[in-house]
């Protein structure tokens, strides 16, 4: 175990420093350096640009600057916003994003394993037609759209939730749906289909012939194999709500992490691009290394290679 | 045939001799032939291809049928639905529009837009504008005290707009920028499938080098490739996607080069899986046996016997590609103005979103659409051409 655990958090750094170089070479390749605009700018102000910034050092040595302040969790100062630092823009962000993805994940949670078990008990019945409808239409349409879509029926029409902002609970409740819509179809069919497959298994007949009544055998036999799987996936899950944040802000004016990454591409800042990436690398990462351990933990029969 | 009518009873024993005794009446079926006929035998996977198949008539046929273009830009005619709420006008048997930001435009009884009429002057006592009709001096009245504003009869009543005509020069609407919705749908399919299309055939030749060679050298080699893999598997797509397009710039090309660059690594690893284990069999042992080189044996008889998951595997990437392209138009970074694609065909649209929600509705069904049509075609051919795992 203990071995594993090295082994999988020395990869993770690996992993982690190549993202950093990656995006350090990509950004610094940028034809025309980050000052240049429209706006032409006279020597003297470029060269105490650079100066000021180190843009003048080789590449390398910047490089190993910047992973040195990265170590203090320093992710340097922002381009086009003068003052602000890109930690600013996590600190600020970041609150609201965590909140819309924790709570989105929690309800995609909540409600995508019950709408898997149903439609799994009611094989081939209406209710399970309508449901796995449902759930491929969720995978098929872009979350933009539904967002777009939610937000004109409830917003505009219906007049039930802001349409922007989240300073109510209430405007929390249209960016879950458009954020979660895909992961929440996507491991509704998922549980359906692992837990048909385990129902059909030898233990769960011996279950039955034991005289063990439907609701034991589902919820302690069936389902914590069933449930396998759908752990596995959560991994690519946090990635998918933490990426399709930003066009979810976007839509809904939440002042997130998002949103200030979508900023800054349009305006290409680029140290905030790279912060805010090797942030979100981060992230992913330690979520994906948690429930990789978590996954181990609950199965005694994955082998820690 | 002729001899079996000879017999007497179709049902007697043939004699001994008779050449047709171990003949197998029924059709042979090439592999090709069984896989489309369990493909078309499903009615999703039929449907979705034939969906596919409009799709790109839709798109490359289309603007060839249209009288727009996607970039002309027609101001006074913006926002305009493809269904017009009309009352009548002065001359018998035409109508007025009244568009959101007040201007009157007369509309002929088919739903044909014939002109915008020209503001005179501005009542703003009375919020009344008057609109010149005809050369004789005829004016039209339009009412904005109360909403939604209506034109006043000669009499100063209210005209009710309360018929319905199709929109026959915009079959589905205008733009916030007075650009025709149908034909920038057809530029914005068209740009969708290119993209997905081009990059589904770049990911699937990348992946098929990567993984063939990885699985067929084998040991160390394979696990370094693998391991980045691994490596690229860990960050989402999406954030690789943007920064690549970040260095690029926007722009078809660079759309392309990002998504090609990133997503042949699930088609690598399809193809290094059966590149492994069909190694081991006898066929390739016999092809060594006979003298043929890797190239060869790699080209000729591993390549193909991938095929079957090689074709379900692109038809599941294109989906995502055509849903990264829209996603990243979306967020202003895909296609550049004005050139249309779906994304910021629905980026455009979510401007103007409270008053002509139509403009979002098209490029969504069309994305949907093409959606729907490649994951059953997906679907379809994974179950053609292996059965044993349909569920």
């Amino acid at each position: 175990m203990r071995k594993f655990l090295i082994k999988r958090i020395f990869m993770m750094l690996f992993t982690l420093l190549l993202i950093t170089l990656f995006t350090f070479i990509l950004m610094h390749s940028v034809p025309g350096g980050p000052f240049t605009s429209e706006r032409q700018v006279t020597k003297a102000v470029q060269a105490a640009l650079d100066e000021k910034y180190h843009l003048n050092d080789p590449l390398w040595k910047q490089f190993l600057d910047y992973l040195r302040n990265l170590l203090r969790f320093d992710l340097g100062p922002s381009y086009k916003y003068a003052g602000k630092s890109v930690n600013d823009f996590i600190a600020n962000g970041f609150p609201y994003s965590a909140r819309v993805g924790l709570i989105t994940l929690i309800f995609v949670l909540l409600t995508s394993i019950p709408m898997g078990i149903f439609a799994a008990l009611k094989n081939g019945k209406w209710q399970d037609m309508l449901l796995m409808s449902i759930a491929t239409l969720g995978v098929t349409i872009p979350s933009f759209v539904i967002a777009s879509g939610l937000m004109y029926v409830f917003a505009y029409r219906l007049n039930w939730v802001p349409t922007f902002g989240v300073d109510s609970w209430k405007g929390y409740i249209l960016p879950m749906i458009a954020l979660g819509g895909y992961s929440l179809s996507f491991i509704a069919r998922l549980m359906r289909s692992s837990l048909l497959e385990v129902m059909g298994q030898d233990y769960i007949r011996t279950a039955r012939a034991k005289g063990i009544s439907e609701t034991r055998i589902i919820l302690k036999h069936a389902l914590r194999n069933a449930l396998i799987p759908v752990i596995t996936i959560l991994g690519p899950t946090i990635a998918n709500l933490l990426t399709g944040s930003f066009v979810i802000e976007k839509i809904f004016a939440i002042p997130g992490m998002g949103s200030y990454f979508v900023d800054s591409v349009t305006q290409r800042d680029y140290t905030t691009i790279m912060g805010i990436t090797v942030f979100y690398a981060a992230l992913l990462l330690s979520m994906i290394f948690l429930v990789d351990i978590f996954y181990c933990l609950i199965d005694p029969r994955i082998k820690y290679e | 045939m002729e001899r079996n009518e000879q017999l007497i009873n179709p049902w007697d024993k043939l004699p001994s001799s008779n050449e047709e005794r171990e003949k197998i009446w029924a059709k042979n079926r090439s592999f090709t032939g069984d896989v489309w006929f369990r493909f078309s035998h499903k009615p999703t996977a039929l449907a979705g291809l034939i969906m596919i198949v409009f799709m790109l008539l839709f798109a490359f046929v289309g603007p060839y049928f249209t009288p727009y273009d996607y970039s002309e830009q027609v101001l006074e005619l913006a926002n305009i639905g493809p269904i017009l709420s009309v009352s009548e006008a002065p001359t018998e048997g035409n109508y007025l529009y009244i568009t959101h930001n007040m201007k009157v435009i007369e509309v002929d009884s088919s739903g044909k837009l014939i002109r915008q009429l020209k503001r005179r002057q501005d009542d703003a006592e009375n919020s009344v504008t008057y609109f010149k009709y005809d050369d004789d001096g005829g004016m039209v009245r339009l009412d904005y005290s109360e909403k939604p504003t209506a034109i006043l009869d000669a009499d100063g009543n209210r005209l009710s707009a309360d018929k319905r005509l199709w929109n026959r020069s915009y079959l589905l609407g205008t733009d916030n920028l007075g650009r025709d919705i149908l034909t920038r749908l057809m530029f914005g399919t068209r740009i969708s499938l290119l993209v997905a299309l081009v990059a589904a055939a770049v990911n699937m030749l990348i992946g098929i080098l990567y993984g063939s060679i990885s699985g067929y050298i084998g040991g160390n080699t394979d696990s370094v490739m693998m391991r980045i893999v691994d490596i690229i598997n860990t960050i989402p797509l999406t954030l690789y996607v943007i920064l690549i397009q970040v260095f690029l710039g926007s722009g078809l090309q660079s759309i392309i080069i990002a998504l090609s660059s990133v997503y042949w690594v699930d088609m690598a690893r399809v193809v290094r899986g059966q590149v492994l284990s069909s190694k081991q069999q006898e066929f390739v042992m016999a092809a060594r046996t006979i003298g043929s080189s890797s190239n060869f044996i790699l080209l000729r008889h591993l390549v193909p016997n991938a095929m079957g998951p090689i074709l379900v595997t692109v038809t599941m990437l294109i989906p995502s590609a055509i849903f990264m392209e829209a996603f990243m138009s979306f967020i202003g970074i895909g296609i550049s103005p004005p050139m249309a694609s779906l994304g910021t065909m629905c980026n455009d649209a979510t401007q103007a979103l409270r008053t002509s929600p139509y403009q979002l509705l098209m490029p969504a069904i069309v994305i949907c659409l093409i959606m729907f049509a490649f994951n059953f075609v997906g679907d379809g051919l994974r179950d053609a051409l292996d059965p044993k795992l349909r569920k």
